[in-house]
This record gives C-alpha cells, sequence and structure tokens, in this order.
C-alpha cells in the first residue's frame, strides 16, 4: 500500500466510501422495508471491517520491525500505533457499555427521533471520514495543499455533526418528549449521544493542532504520525457511530 | 524544606485546591445567574462541588507538569526524550520519567493509601468489639467502613502498579516504559484521585460501601460523588498503566527473550493489564451513570422512570470482580518468581503457571454475575455463572500445584521474603477454598453478605496480594537502595502478623456462618458474638503493630541498612546480575537471553549473557 501512487490511493478511498454509503442506504431501506436486526447487524459489521482495514489500516500492526533499531523513528513508530490501539480498544469498552446498557434497558424498542436528522448526520460524518482518509494519504504523498484541503473538509464536516447532533437533534428531541430525566429511554439515549459527541468534540481539537502543526509544515511524507493518530482516532468516532446510529435510530419498534 | 514547598507534588495540591475553588465558584455564579439555589447544606451545591472536583483533578496534574511535553508537542515543539533527575529524595516528589521513580513512587504511595485504610479499619473495628454503638454513629460508621474498602483497593492497586512499574522493564531487559511521560501521568493522577476519596469525610461521607450500589448511592450525601469521582480518576492511572504495559513487554524486551523465556511475572502482569485496560472502563462507566443520574435526573438506574438497577450492579461487577484477579495475579505471580530462587529448583510446569495467569483473567471476565445471585437478577443465569466461577479454581489449582511440585525436595531457606511467599500461600488457600461455598447457588444463599464473605475477600486479598507485597519488597530493597532490611524485624513481622491475620479471617468465617450481617455497626448481644468480636480486634491490632514494625524496619534499614550491593539472594534474574542501586538507564551492558530462567540447581544451566561476557550462572 504504501508504494502505490497517489491516484491509486484516492480511488480506493473513494470505492470505500461509495461501499459505505451504499451500505448506510441499504441499512436504511432495511430498517424501513424489513426490520430485520440480523441483517442491520451485519450491515454493520461490514462497513465496520471495511472503515478499519481501508481507512484506519490495522493491518499496520503486524509490521515486521524485528530487525530494526530499537531507537528508530520507525521502531517506534509501530510502538505508538500499538500504543493507540490499545487505547481504542479499552475505549471500545466505554462505548460497549452504554450499547449494553441500551438494550438491557430498551429492549427492541426506540425512542421517537427524526429520522431524516439521523440519516444526514450520519452521512456528515461518513464523508468526513472520507476526507481524512484524503488528507493523510495526501500527507503520505507529499501533497501539503490535498492534505489542508482534506483536514479543512473533515474539520467542518466534524463541526456540522456536532451542531447537527448538539444543536438541532437534542432541542428536537426535548420538545418530543425525549429528555434526559424524563425516562430511561431519554437518559440512554442522551448518555450515547453525549458521549459519542464528546470524542467527536476531542476528535475536533486533535484535527485542529494537527492543521496548525500541518500548515506550519512540521509534518513530512516518512514522520507524520500525529496526522496519522489523528486519523485513526477520527475513523474510530465514526466506527463508534456506525453501531450507535442503528441502535439509536433504526432498531426496533418506536416506544 | 525549601525543596520539599517547590516540589511537583505541592504545587499540584495548590493547583488542585484553586483549581477546585475556581470550578464550583464558576457553577455557583452560573446558578445564580439562573435564579436557582446557589448554595447549600455543605457550602457549595452538589453539581458545584462535581465539577470543581473535576476542575481540580485536572489542575493538579497540570500544575505538577506531568502533562508539559504534550503541550508542547501540540505546539509543534521537539522535547528531548529522556530528562534527567535531580540527585537524592526531592525526584521522588517531582515528575520523573524514570521507570524505577515512578516504581517506587507508586510504592510509597500504596503503602501510605494502605496505611489510611488501615486506619479506617482500626477505627470501625474498635466499635465492633461489644455489641451496642460506643464511638461512632451508623453514619460515621457507614462511612468508615466504605472508605476503607475503596482505599484499600486503590491502594493495592497502586502497590501493583509500583510493583510492575518497577520490575517489568528491568525484567525484561528494557531501559524503561514504551511511552515514560503516559508513565509519568498515570502516576500523578493517583494523589488527586486519593483526595477526592479522603474528601468524602468532610462532605457528609457516603454509605453505600465500596460498590455504591443505587438507589442507595442515588440518595446519599454529596461525598457520594467525590467517591464516585476518586474511583474513576484513579481507574484512568490504571488503564493507562495497563495499555502502557501491555506496550512496554509486547516490543522491548531484550534479544532471545521469547514469550516462554520471560519471567513468570511478566505473564502474571500481562494477564493483569489485560483487565486493567479494559474493564476498568466499565465501573468508571457505571459511576458516571448515578452521577448524571444524581445532577440531571437521567434515570438509568429509576425504576420509576423505566430505569433498571440490577444494570447497574452488571456493569460494576464486570469490572470489579476482574479487579481482584488485577490484585492477586500479579501477587501469585511474584509467589512463582521468587519460590525457585529460595528453593534452589526450577519452577515445576514455567509454561502451565504462565498460560493459567492468562486462562484467570480470561475466565475472570465471564464470572461477574455471581455477586448477584440474590439480587434478582434473572434466574437462569445463575448455573452458568455458577459453573464459570468454580472454572476459576482450575488455573488456580495449576499454580498451586506448580508451587506444591517446585517445594518438593528443595533446599529451602527462610529468609524473610520466602516467608511472606510461604505465608501467602497459606493464606490464599484459605482463600481460595473458602470461595467455591460462594460460587456454589445453593449455599451462597446462605452466605451472601455475611461476615463469611469478608473472611473470604480478606484472605484472598492477603494471601493473594498483601504478603506477596511485603516479600516483594523485602526481597528488592537491596536492588532499590543498596541496602539491606533488618531479618530480625522482618521476621517478628511475619509472626507477628500470620497467626493475627489467621484468627481475624478464621473468626470472621465463623460468625458469619452463624448469622453475622456484613456492613452493619451493631449486633444483637443475644447472637453471642460479642467475644468473637472483641478477639477479632484484638487481632486487628496486632496486625497494626505489625504493620508498624515494618515501617519502622524501612525506615531504620533506608538509614542504617547493612550494605548490599551485590546478588543478595543469589538469583538468577538479569536485575541482580548488575550492582544495586541500578543505573539510571537500567543496564549500561545489554543482555541476550540465552537459556531458560528457572534452572536454579542445573550445572552449567545459564539464563542471560551480558554483551561483555559475563553471565548469570548461580545455582
Amino acid at each position: 500500500m504504501e508504494h502505490s501512487n497517489k491516484t491509486e490511493v484516492f480511488r480506493q478511498g473513494m470505492i470505500i466510501f461509495i461501499f459505505l454509503a451504499v451500505l448506510t442506504a441499504l441499512e436504511f431501506f432495511v430498517a424501513v422495508a424489513v426490520g430485520a436486526v440480523v441483517l442491520l447487524a451485519i450491515i454493520a459489521v461490514v462497513k465496520v471491517a471495511l472503515v478499519m482495514y481501508y481507512y484506519m489500516h490495522i493491518y499496520k500492526l503486524n509490521t515486521k520491525d524485528e530487525q530494526l533499531d530499537r531507537h528508530s523513528y520507525e521502531y517506534k513508530l509501530n510502538t505508538r500505533r500499538l500504543g493507540l490501539w490499545l487505547f481504542l480498544l479499552s475505549d471500545t469498552f466505554v462505548f460497549g457499555g452504554l450499547f449494553v446498557s441500551r438494550f438491557n434497558l430498551l429492549g427492541l424498542t426506540r425512542p421517537d427521533l427524526n429520522q431524516l436528522l439521523g440519516l444526514t448526520v450520519t452521512s456528515v460524518l461518513l464523508l468526513s471520514s472520507f476526507f481524512m482518509n484524503r488528507a493523510e494519504a495526501s500527507m503520505e504523498h507529499g501533497d501539503r495543499k490535498g492534505f489542508i484541503i482534506g483536514i479543512v473538509a473533515t474539520l467542518i464536516l466534524g463541526v456540522g455533526f456536532l451542531a447537527g447532533v448538539l444543536g438541532v437533534e437534542w432541542p428536537n428531541a426535548i420538545r418530543a418528549g425525549v429528555t434526559p430525566s424524563a425516562s430511561a429511554a431519554g437518559a440512554i439515549f442522551f448518555m450515547m449521544t453525549g458521549m459519542h459527541a464528546f470524542h467527536v468534540l476531542t476528535g475536533v481539537i486533535f484535527l485542529s493542532i494537527v492543521l496548525r502543526n500541518g500548515s506550519r509544515g512540521i509534518y513530512s511524507p516518512e514522520k507524520h504520525w500525529g496526522v496519522e493518530a489523528a486519523a485513526i482516532y477520527w475513523h474510530f468516532v465514526d466506527v463508534v457511530w456506525i453501531f450507535f446510529y442503528p441502535a439509536l435510530y433504526l432498531i426496533g419498534k418506536l416506544i | 524544606m525549601k525543596k520539599f514547598l517547590t516540589s511537583a507534588l505541592v504545587r499540584g495540591l495548590l493547583w488542585q485546591a484553586i483549581g477546585w475553588l475556581l470550578g464550583a465558584l464558576f457553577v455557583t455564579g452560573i446558578r445564580f445567574l439562573m435564579g436557582m439555589n446557589p448554595f447549600d447544606q455543605f457550602f457549595f451545591t452538589e453539581p458545584a462541588w462535581v465539577f470543581g472536583a473535576l476542575v481540580g483533578a485536572i489542575s493538579f496534574v497540570a500544575g505538577t507538569g506531568a502533562m508539559s511535553d504534550w503541550f508542547k508537542w501540540a505546539k509543534g515543539e521537539e522535547t528531548p526524550e529522556h530528562r534527567e533527575d535531580p540527585p537524592g529524595w526531592e525526584k521522588y516528589l517531582n515528575v520523573s520519567l524514570d521507570h524505577k521513580v515512578i516504581g517506587i513512587q507508586y510504592t510509597v504511595t500504596a503503602l501510605i493509601l494502605m496505611c489510611i485504610g488501615g486506619v479506617f479499619a482500626m477505627i470501625f473495628r474498635t466499635e465492633l468489639a461489644h455489641s451496642g454503638l460506643q464511638i461512632l454513629t451508623l453514619q460515621e460508621y457507614n462511612t468508615f467502613m466504605s472508605l476503607h474498602g475503596i482505599v484499600m483497593i486503590v491502594g493495592i492497586l497502586v502497590g501493583v502498579a509500583g510493583v510492575m512499574n518497577y520490575l517489568v522493564p528491568m525484567m525484561i531487559g528494557a531501559d524503561d516504559m514504551s511511552f515514560p511521560r503516559l508513565n509519568a501521568f498515570s502516576f500523578w493522577v493517583v494523589p488527586p484521585a486519593a483526595i477526592l476519596l479522603l474528601s468524602t469525610l468532610a462532605l457528609g461521607g457516603f454509605d453505600t460501601g465500596w460498590t455504591g450500589y443505587p438507589p442507595l448511592s442515588a440518595r446519599a450525601p454529596v461525598g457520594m460523588q467525590m467517591f464516585f469521582m476518586g474511583v474513576a480518576v484513579a481507574g484512568w492511572s490504571s488503564i493507562l498503566g495497563g495499555l502502557n504495559l501491555i506496550a512496554t513487554v509486547l516490543r522491548m524486551r531484550t534479544k532471545g527473550m521469547t514469550a516462554f523465556r520471560m519471567p513468570i511475572f511478566i505473564w502474571a502482569a500481562i494477564a493483569t493489564s489485560i483487565i486493567t485496560l479494559t474493564a476498568t472502563q466499565l465501573i468508571g462507566l457505571a459511576f458516571q451513570m448515578v452521577m448524571f443520574q444524581r445532577l440531571l435526573g437521567m434515570g438509568f438506574f429509576d425504576p420509576a422512570k423505566g430505569g433498571n438497577p440490577i444494570l447497574f450492579q452488571h456493569l460494576f461487577w464486570f469490572y470489579s470482580h476482574p479487579a481482584v484477579y488485577v490484585f492477586v495475579l500479579p501477587g501469585l505471580g511474584l509467589i512463582s518468581e521468587l519460590m525457585p530462587v529460595f528453593v534452589r529448583k526450577p519452577l515445576f510446569g514455567y509454561r502451565f503457571v504462565a498460560m493459567s495467569s492468562l486462562g484467570i483473567a480470561l475466565v475472570g471476565f465471564l464470572v461477574w454475575a455471581h455477586h448477584m445471585f440474590t439480587s434478582g437478577m434473572n434466574e437462569y443465569l445463575r448455573v452458568p455463572f455458577m459453573y464459570s466461577t468454580l472454572l476459576v479454581a482450575v488455573p488456580t489449582g495449576v499454580k498451586f500445584f506448580s508451587w506444591v511440585a517446585t517445594l518438593w525436595k528443595g533446599k529451602v531457606e527462610t529468609p524473610t521474603p520466602m516467608l511472606f511467599v510461604v505465608g501467602g500461600i497459606v493464606v490464599f488457600l484459605l482463600g481460595g477454598l473458602s470461595g467455591p461455598p460462594n460460587a456454589t447457588v445453593a449455599t451462597d444463599l446462605h452466605l451472601h453478605d455475611t461476615y463469611w464473605i469478608v473472611g473470604h475477600f480478606h484472605d484472598t486479598m492477603f494471601g493473594g496480594y498483601v504478603f506477596p507485597f511485603f516479600a516483594a519488597i523485602y526481597y528488592w530493597f537491596p536492588k532499590a537502595t543498596g541496602k539491606r532490611m533488618n531479618e530480625t524485624l522482618g521476621k517478628i513481622h511475619f509472626w507477628l502478623m500470620t497467626p493475627a491475620f489467621l484468627t481475624l479471617t478464621l473468626l470472621m468465617m465463623r460468625v458469619g456462618l452463624l448469622g453475622m450481617r456484613r456492613r452493619v455497626a451493631d449486633y444483637d448481644p443475644a447472637l453471642g458474638f460479642d467475644n468473637y468480636h472483641l478477639i477479632m480486634t484484638i487481632a486487628g491490632y496486632l496486625i497494626a503493630i505489625s504493620i508498624a514494625i515494618f515501617l519502622y524496619n524501612l525506615y531504620m534499614s533506608l538509614k542504617h541498612g547493612e550494605t548490599a550491593t551485590g546478588n543478595v539472594w543469589n538469583s538468577r534474574s538479569p536485575e541482580w546480575q548488575v550492582p544495586s542501586p541500578m543505573p539510571v538507564h537500567n543496564y549500561d551492558i545489554p543482555f541476550e537471553v540465552v537459556g531458560e530462567p528457572y534452572d536454579y540447581g542445573l550445572p552449567g544451566s545459564v539464563y542471560v549473557r551480558f554483551a561483555d561476557g559475563g553471565q548469570s550462572t548461580k545455582h
């Protein structure tokens, strides 16, 4: 993957994005037409697998580097990657706990939420992952302008997602009677979206730092761990939403 | 004195106080502007206390400077990889990146916390010596009892981190942990967490025990929130410490150290770290959910709003059961590590012992609901959890088998560390054998929430971690200081503590079987427990005296101990092949692993060979 040229990498990112978009549309259709939880789960797992492999490059954890000098940048880079993935594994347990709590409290029912809005914010986050991937690929191939455009697009979409969830969805839900204190359903909805939004917010801060440092020319095609880490983290936040979106909006009967 | 006042610790405490105050004032101001009641029973309102506590904890860490390198990286500045510590004691009060300094910081913090927890125990143990209430009110009793639990648990967690931090990089031949700054950060979040826990005393206390079950925890005084916050902050230490340790072991082992040639303690440390890295998040989440239920009325655990209190218990025990393996696994690893040294024989069944640590950790994830047999959860869950719990006895049995077979026909020497190793095995055996009756549904329905459980739990904790912890301190003290601890005082410590402790826990089990409930301040004199409780209290004081002797020994040995810079215990482990105390970046000359770690007594066997030709052939 490292040796392929930029256009190829861009094309691959685009193809994966199209797959993800189609799967999301399919997911929505399945939920409306069939409502089969198993199908929804399968689609979510496929989406997550695509993101983890093609956007988060999980296979890089398997880099063989026993021969490298322990103090070399390359060796340390792989250690940092491992550390970040371990952190994400740990974080998965927070979201996993929330996910399980949702099913414990609500079973196969769901709160009444604005479907159009849900689909919109999901698409916004998905699109941001696409631009994030493009920004990272640009940096890898020394295209600083492409990198900055990609990061800025990701940031705008990320802030857009936050505005959509916190600024539109939350007031909407409260107006519709789904408030944090009214019922356990409202509580878990606000807890899940809130915890996720908190991670998006930290991702936005992280990306801003990367944007600032990147525009000052601190990263190079060989050394840009900050960019890679921000990208992996950003895609992880997307992965969480890939599970949360069907769990909150699509699965089960309306309460 | 000036060095003390300008240390990172004092700076952090100051920042925490200021941060706490500013955070509380901020919320109070907002409440005032919104026309809400700005003040309450404990001066500030509950949201103000909570927000202040959060700001205060973050301020502490920022104030110490443990995060300053990260801030520099965010600004795009480079920082040097290593930082030199000042010589002398003040490096222990400042932010150091050296794993040995951090290990000692952790260990000393652990001893302080465990002493505080012990004092709490003595206070309510005194109350229990006689039926009727003499010195404490009910609320005070509950607070001391709850704080004893959580302070000891955090203390042991910190102690585990201390031993692992100090030993692991040394044993695998690394110059430090993988992420030294993260390591420092993990330590420096512990002091503010400890302060949060202790602040509960001033804020009305909390009466739920360390488990914090709602609905009681949703109604307890503000102190409850400080407890939740303290545990959540301490949890981050545990999570990040586990992350760092796994990365270190996977990435920093010296040449030739394959998986099955690592010291056995490393396996235990890895198994422990897998649990702390993952499961800890669930207790943090469960506690956060109660905090939000209290602050915002979110009804996760409130049946009136469609919530489910049992859910809390599931989330809580998903961490808190594996947590006991976090304490016990390193302890049992230390036992397996030290025993071959003192019987001069190979460790029996190395691979099985290594796998048993992982086995306990993994099975440990599947047993949590055995704490909930009487909770009203779905009944069909009881039997699978009973069997999965009994399954834990299998890998634990492997360890016991290995110890017995290692002892068999060995040339047993009994200096103080070995006494604690053997004592730990005996006590842990008692704890282990008293476990299956609690795991079995039929008997647990009777034993649940009685002193039997308290006795069982204290046996597993003392045998599983406290005894091995003392063994480790006596054993590695020369490595850390270049001096040896006093043997006579060490033996007095052991021979005073062990019988007293056994008396205490066996009597706990006795009164438990007779129907004494746990977590109660008083009991009916007609039950006839008065004499038992008096003996237990006396035994408790004897333990306290033995700990005082230990602390005196620690201090005196540090000041006037016999110099010991060589291989004091005739060990094969790499850290003993170089002079004590250890140089700053561990090994000036790298070494390579060329043989099996525990081939004691086999002529000509070599474990490590240094690049200059030195090797470990002690047998």
